[in-house]
């Protein structure tokens, strides 16, 4: 109980981290209300803000900017159907709707309420599944890590992006930048070309900054003139009775599937909100009402989505396995502040933990009272000419980039990083794959080393472990599902097959 | 035996084929370079080589990008469309604000990192289209004077001051 009081005391007893996290929520439903710009990108640039912070307050206010971020992106979707980040497409689906016909305020409720009730859901599973995996985590040793690291990385395969190939693709280009610099064994260079600045390996924050901030920049470049049919709000109105009997089996189921979806290596919010909908349609008893302003298809995914972000704090804090796109820049961050994370950081500071639970909680509520009294102001933020706010993120991406170390290499990283990113995106290959890659690059290495030196170099004595052997299942069927799966189905369904058998 | 063109182009993807040859020639780049490391002293000779995971994860994506250029007959079975995202050109402004900014990171050691971001926060806006000088004007003076006093004055960073010399 001990650690649970501290931990929370380092966040509720300090005005000071009130403030900053207050400050992030409001950053984070402003980014995530603004279409083109999201959670992932401004927790990339607020990243150097932290740098000179204790890593408590730094990294609550990461959490906290990731869950309002999330929250954010519903205000447009609904009174503007442009969803300001990717979690709240299909919010949009149904809350546009609603809104048009009217009813905006209580589209913005139904979503505020929904999305703090997974929120706060999936954080209750965190605090409690934390401890415990870290726990079993423990027992791990290089191999274990090996295989689940490499589990991590095939789970690339089915992250939210059209192409399971072009997100292995790109995973393992990000993990290929990971080997760049000193070999940690051997001390030989490797793909330095030169730049001493490189023998450290390549900064994370650069590459981030560039892939989210640059690339989109250059995306955004091509829609400058996108206009938005506006649907004004008046005042925001919590779910009443009849709302609340409709949606609350649909709040706790997504909540559930939400929270299970973050916790799954790789997947991240998007994947859950749209499972969130199809989950809320299949068990709807209205479903010819959906796409039409059906108050359950706004609940399903909006708890959906938020509870993924409790659920993606598991594995980020308790394996050190990000859970998605943005909890690999909050891992970053606490490797900046120099924690690894990992079952040790539970086990040995376990406040702080439960400090970053008291972060996101304190988010989720703080986002309930700006959803209900400021989404009206927070959808006029699409009124910022684009002109003048992506120069703006310009300005604090080569100040983010360059601020790290002060150095120039940086900066051109980070604009390579935006270009790359660019292109990449395009041909339909996933930035948050590369990301993921790149983080645990250095960990699938480093454990493949330390198991080789364990057995002698003999490969098959990783196989002695049942562990492994369970993560190489777990792996195999993650990397062919995405192909096999609809052959399968195929195959289930065909018709007059499938109805004999049954 | 020889095929219809028509139905060997549907086989064959032919954007994603320059795609993947193009990152198979990264890959075999890559993998020069690996061969170009640094001899191990013999004492640590019994561990694992340095070019062996990096030759390793470059086989991999190698035999991935194999898979690429017919990866569109999986998406038509499904139903979609593999080239939504690119069906229309990449148009004129992303290649020049690419170009615009590569050359004010070639700028910042003469200008500085003060100007630098007065120059982003002036010609990019215009370069958009932005005509509203009353806008533009304010908005190239003062965004960057308080994110360099935030980080130069507050988060203590060092900025690069130029051949002109100019910082806060």
């Amino acid at each position: 109980m001990e650690p649970v009081i501290e931990g929370l005391s380092l966040i509720l007893l300090d005005p000071f981290n009130i403030m900053l996290i207050f400050g992030s929520v409001l950053i984070g439903v402003l980014v995530g209300a603004l279409p083109g710009l999201s959670s992932p990108m401004a927790i990339a640039l607020l990243l150097p803000f932290t740098i000179t912070l204790e890593p408590v307050p730094a990294v609550a206010m990461m959490a906290a900017l990731y869950c309002a971020g999330t929250f954010g992106g519903s205000i447009t979707a609904i009174l503007i159907n442009a969803p300001g980040a990717p979690p709240a497409v299909a919010t949009a689906l149904d809350g546009y709707p609603m809104a048009k016909r009217g009813e905006a305020g209580r589209a913005l409720g139904i979503a505020t309420f929904s999305s703090v009730t997974g929120g706060v859901l999936s954080l209750i599973v965190f605090i409690v599944a934390a401890p415990a995996l870290a726990a079993v985590a423990l027992k791990f040793r290089p191999p274990e890590y090996f295989a689940l690291a490499v589990f991590a990385l095939s789970m690339l395969a089915s992250i939210s992006g059209k192409s399971s190939l072009r997100n292995l693709i790109s995973g393992a280009f990000g993990v290929l930048l990971g080997t760049v610099g000193i070999h940690l064994t051997t001390g030989v260079e490797r793909f330095t070309f030169g730049f001493p600045e490189l023998t450290e390996g390549i900064a994370f924050v650069p590459v981030l900054i560039g892939l989210f901030a640059i690339g989109e920049l250059l995306n955004q470049s091509q829609a400058l003139t996108a206009h938005y049919e506006r649907i004004r709000a008046h005042v925001t109105k919590l779910p009443d009775r009849n709302d609340l009997r409709l949606i609350w089996k649909t709040v706790l189921r997504s909540s559930a599937l939400g929270t299970f979806i973050g916790i799954l290596p790789a997947e991240g919010s998007t994947v859950a909100a749209i499972m969130g909908y199809n989950e809320a349609k299949r068990w709807s008893k209205n479903k010819e009402q959906f796409g039409t302003g059906c108050p359950e298809g706004i609940a399903g995914p909006e708890a959906a989505n938020n509870a993924a972000t409790g659920g993606a704090m598991v594995p980020t804090l308790a394996l050190g396995i990000p859970g998605s796109g943005s909890t690999a820049l909050i891992l970053v961050a606490l490797i900046m502040h120099g924690f690894r994370p990992g079952p040790f950081l539970v086990q040995q500071t376990p406040e702080f933990i439960y400090a970053i639970f008291g972060a996101m909680l304190i988010a989720n509520f703080m986002f309930l009272g700006i959803g209900l009294v400021g989404a009206k102001v927070f959808s006029q933020v699409t009124l910022i000419p684009r002109t003048i706010l992506w120069p703006a993120v310009v300005v604090f991406s080569m100040i983010g980039a360059y601020a790290s170390a002060s150095d120039l290499l940086d900066v051109w990283i980070m604009l390579i990083a935006g270009i790359a990113g660019f292109i990449m995106r395009r041909h339909g290959f996933g930035l948050a794959p590369l990301v993921m890659g790149l983080i645990l690059g250095s960990l699938v290495e480093e454990a493949f080393s330390q198991s080789m030196i364990m057995y002698d170099n003999n490969f098959l004595g990783l196989f002695e472990s049942p562990i492994v052997v369970g993560f190489f299942v777990l792996t195999f069927f993650s990397l062919f599902w995405p192909f096999a799966g609809p052959i399968v189905k195929r195959m289930v369904t065909r018709p007059g097959v499938g109805a004999k058998d049954s | 035996m020889s095929q219809d063109p028509q139905e060997r182009e549907s086989v064959l993807h032919t954007t994603d084929l320059v795609v993947a040859l193009i990152i198979l020639a990264i890959c075999g780049i890559l993998y020069y370079v690996t061969t170009t490391f640094d001899e191990v002293s013999n004492m640590l000779a019994q561990n694992i080589p340095p070019e062996f995971f990096p030759q390793l994860v470059i086989i991999i994506i190698a035999i991935l990008t194999l898979g690429v250029p017919f990866e569109h007959l999986l998406h038509k079975r499904r139903g979609d469309n593999i080239d939504s995202e690119r069906s229309d050109r990449i148009k004129r402004m992303p290649y020049v604000t690419a170009a615009l900014l590569v050359a004010l990171v070639v700028g910042i050691p003469y200008l500085g990192m003060l100007l630098t971001m007065i120059g982003v926060c002036a010609i990019l806006p215009l370069l958009w289209g932005e005509r509203r000088l009353k806008l533009i004007i304010p908005f190239a003076i003062l965004f960057p004077l308080a994110v360099a006093y935030l980080f130069n004055k507050i988060l203590l960073v060092f900025f690069e001051p130029g051949i002109f010399g100019i910082a806060l």
